[in-house]
């Protein structure tokens, strides 16, 4: 299996990216990096990736709303999109009802604090 | 009315006031008018003496006598017409007639018109101390209701919180100040009308039913929190709203009692205090989260190899690490926690399963320490009225501490049974057990006993002072024993519903 896809991981803690990013490398992933949602949207558009790991609590543009725009827009709907939420209650897959009342259409999540082994075997499993 | 209180009145006070007890004599012999006189004046009282009915009530409209002996077979107007004007305009006079003998149909006559009681001649001094005395206790039962009715209508009347009791057609008996003002009401006296008249807000008038619904065997508290606009200006408030139904000796419902608080403040302190710890909490969790993963990336040596040594040190570390994760998480929990405190809603609640719920759920945590988790069969458990959430944290976190407090090969076991008119639930351990000195501080919040046993458990020092503000709320309490290096018994106590 071809382990080379491109792999962009969001969150405002460059010390989280970075750890996110090595351990992903370590798979054989290759890794793309963004610290706040609206850099995030313009690596998708460069670089296209095949899987987000998305934080939700971000400056500038939160996760909700970047999720939102990926799945709707129909050139990166595809995109896999793993949410990183503190919400311990959320519902796995597609959709939940946060707190807040929002739906997200995220494929997945991971609560924080993050077990990175855990995050492993849902990349490989949602790709 | 119970008798909650003790008599108002020092029983000295009321000798005094006895002594002074008014007697009135309305009789045409003059000879028990003389007889009556003399034995009640040596027992004390005032004595007045009047030798027909029109004397005896012209004398009644100049002063006030508590007890009236009158005859009732009298030259001019009978006594039982003088009865009749009496009791009408001095209701408060207590009339003992006179009757002679073999008169009983005019006794009877007499006592359905008011008379408290007969004497028929020919009457020993006995007879007459007997039958005075019996007045007596009657007036002095009526005195101590109207003082107990003084009593309480004054204290409710000064309560800061607001107080209504309705009838058991739901009309007003009674409202403080403070509840009027409270549930924001400006019309006229409202004793007397249906509670809506007063009441406007619909979770308070559903409360009501809700509590007059309840079956006479049980008891029932029933509250809510409401939030109250005040028309025109004025902040809205928060109330918290109690409601119970009073009941007669047969436990008939007789109405309801409903209790309201302004919990406005204490509500926006714990919202500040709450906001407070979890910020703080998150602040800490985001840093030591990344902290984490980076010890995971140096452990799983992806940055390079380890020794042995440094693979040592930083496993160490990342338990420390993870065991910090995981008290702010636990922080987050307890403000989400405590501030449901306030004003839970309670229920009927069977014990017995919640127990072997929580045995079950942490034998698993036991089993993994090498410890033996037991529960006791439990005996037949009266019902309480508590909040199950609230049980399952006060017995979630006996059981937690009595785990991370017992060395390995020790053992926890569960017990309930019944003490007097309380359910009584003891988590007993063979752990490290607590020193005297701290055992008055292990409520105190954020106090933990630290020595060189205790020093590896990790928790934040707040199980036990939640543990202690849930049985209070619940009008229970908790107890321990302890001795060191034996273990602990952490006791509690909850009043079961009747």
């Amino acid at each position: 299996m071809s382990n080379k896809q491109l792999i962009l991981v969001v969150d405002d803690d460059p010390d989280l990216v970075e750890s996110v990013g090595m351990k992903l490398e370590s798979k054989g992933y290759r890794v793309a990096k963004a610290y706040d949602g609206v850099e995030a949207w313009d690596k998708i558009k460069a670089e296209r990736p095949a899987l987000i790991i998305l934080d939700v609590m971000m400056p500038r543009k939160n996760g909700y709303v970047l999720c939102d725009e990926i799945k709707k827009n129909k050139d990166y709907k595809d995109i896999v999109v793993v949410l990183l939420t503190a919400v311990a209650d959320a519902v796995k897959n597609t959709s939940y009802t946060h707190m807040d009342g929002k739906n997200t259409l995220a494929d997945d999540f991971i609560p924080k604090p993050i077990d990175l082994d855990k995050l492993m075997e849902i990349v490989a499993d949602n790709l | 009315m119970a008798q909650l209180l003790p008599p108002i009145t020092a029983p000295d006070a009321n000798d005094a006031a006895f002594k002074k007890t008014s007697v009135l004599i309305v009789d045409d012999e003059s000879r028990i008018r003389h007889v009556c006189t003399k034995m009640l004046n040596q027992e004390g009282y005032d004595v007045a003496q009047a030798p027909n009915a029109e004397a005896g009530l012209a004398m009644v409209a100049q002063s006030h006598y508590d007890i009236i002996l009158l005859d009732l077979l009298m030259p001019g107007m009978s006594g039982l017409e003088a009865l009749g004007k009496i009791r009408s305009e001095h209701p408060d006079t207590v009339v003992i007639v006179i009757t002679g003998y073999a008169t009983l149909d005019h006794a009877v006559d007499a006592m359905k018109q008011g008379a408290f009681d007969f004497l028929s001649k020919p009457f020993s001094p006995q007879d007459l101390r007997l039958v005075v005395t019996k007045a007596i206790e009657y007036i002095r039962t009526l005195q101590d209701i109207s003082n107990e009715k003084s009593r309480m209508r004054t204290m409710i009347n000064h309560l800061s919180g607001g107080v209504m009791a309705t009838d058991i057609h739901k009309k007003v008996a009674l409202a403080n100040h403070a509840f009027m003002n409270l549930v924001d009401y400006r019309g006229p006296s409202p004793i007397g009308e249906p509670v809506q008249q007063l009441v406007a807000q619909p979770q308070i008038l559903s409360l009501i039913d809700q509590a007059l619904a309840i079956a006479p065997d049980q008891f029932g508290e029933l509250t809510d929190e409401i939030i109250i606009k005040p028309q025109g200006q004025g902040e809205e408030r928060i109330i918290g709203v109690r409601c119970v139904p009073f009941r007669d000796r047969l436990d008939r419902n007789l109405g309801t009692i409903t209790v309201l608080h302004d919990i406005t403040t204490i509500k926006r302190m714990d919202q500040i205090k709450s906001d407070f710890v979890a910020m703080v909490a998150h602040e800490i969790r985001g840093p030591l989260n990344s902290v984490m993963m980076q010890q995971k990336v140096v452990l799983d040596e992806l940055a390079g190899p380890l020794t042995e040594k440094q693979r040592e040190i930083l496993g160490r570390a990342s338990e420390k690490i993870n065991a910090l994760v995981n008290l702010s998480s636990e922080l987050l929990d307890l403000t989400k926690m405590e501030s449901g405190l306030a004003n839970m809603e309670k229920q009927r609640l069977a014990l017995g399963p919640i127990l072997s719920d929580q045995a079950l759920f942490h034998s698993a945590k036991a089993q993994a320490k090498g410890l033996t988790l037991e529960l006791a069969p439990v005996a037949q458990l009266p019902p309480v009225l508590a909040n199950r959430m609230n049980m399952e944290e006060v017995l979630s976190n006996l059981i937690t501490n009595a785990i991370n407090y017992t060395p390995e090969g020790g053992r926890v076991s569960i017990s309930a049974d019944t003490q007097g008119d309380y359910v009584r639930i003891r988590v007993a351990d063979t752990g490290f057990g607590i020193a005297a000195d701290e055992l008055d501080h292990i409520f105190t919040r954020f106090y933990r006993v630290k020595n060189e046993k205790t020093r590896y458990v990790i928790g934040t020092g707040l199980g036990l002072p939640i543990v202690k503000s849930i049985m209070e709320a619940h009008n229970g309490r908790v107890e321990v024993q302890s001795e060191e290096g034996k273990g602990s018994t952490f006791s509690v106590f909850l009043p079961a519903a009747k």
